[in-house]
């Protein structure tokens, strides 16, 4: 099981590097916003399984539970600024 | 092939779930990377990576079993589950409302697109943001 939850955060790794291409030169500010998004959406999957499959390991889900409500509130705020203030 | 032999009933579970988790996952990024326009990626990364987050934290449940680790991965996929499709969904509202242009196959040429033999579109009416247009030739 340790051997297949590896992978998976390889794959995982993968994808997050793979994003940061989007993130760094994505055409308009709302791709960066959205590349944002999904990278930390990923951060906090690598973290749960990182986890599970590390005996030893313990705080990772109390990291990834703030993590996702600081990520969801930081892109509520970015999308709001980008959006010139008004009311979404 | 070692690997799978070895695992019982509860771990062969939890890997099938985390296998179509992860497919769904591959298949956000790709769509993140090859769509043309910023409406499509926000709708790849808002359904597609939803529902792999999903599968893979139903897994790693089945994998943990009943305990206060479980219950934690529980609290974190349900915010996951209300927060991946609001913040997609506020990005989206927010890009349109602030007159973001929106891909359509007739403004950015469907036959370089698509490799289909060239036709032609000038008798057709302007679809999608016809606002956009009307400015960029005034």
């Amino acid at each position: 099981m340790s051997t297949i939850l590896t992978v998976i955060l390889g794959v995982l790794i993968i994808i997050i590097v793979a994003m940061s291409q989007r993130l760094f030169n994505g055409p308009t500010s709302y791709d960066r916003m959205n590349a944002l998004g999904v990278i930390g959406a990923d951060v906090i999957l690598a973290l749960v399984i990182f986890d599970a499959a590390d005996e030893g390991a313990y705080m990772y889900l109390d990291i990834s539970i703030a993590y996702a409500l600081l990520g969801f509130i930081c892109s509520v705020i970015l999308a709001k600024y980008l959006g010139g203030g008004k009311t979404i | 092939m070692n690997v799978l032999f070895s695992l019982n009933l509860q771990e062969v579970i939890a890997c099938l779930f985390l296998l179509a988790g992860l497919v769904f996952l591959i298949g956000s990024a790709i769509g993140m990377l090859r769509l043309p326009d910023f409406y499509c990626r926000v709708h790849a990364s808002g359904n597609s990576e939803t529902l792999g987050c999903m599968l893979c934290f139903i897994g790693l449940m089945i994998y943990e079993g009943a305990t206060f680790n479980s219950l934690k991965i529980g609290m974190i996929s349900l915010l996951i589950f209300a927060a991946n499709p609001i913040g997609s969904h506020i990005l989206g509202k927010s890009a349109y409302k602030n007159d973001h242009p929106v891909w359509t196959l007739q403004a950015h040429d469907a036959a370089k697109v698509l490799g289909m033999p060239p036709t032609d579109h000038s008798a057709d009416e302007p679809v999608g943001n016809s606002d956009q247009v009307e400015t960029e030739e005034a």
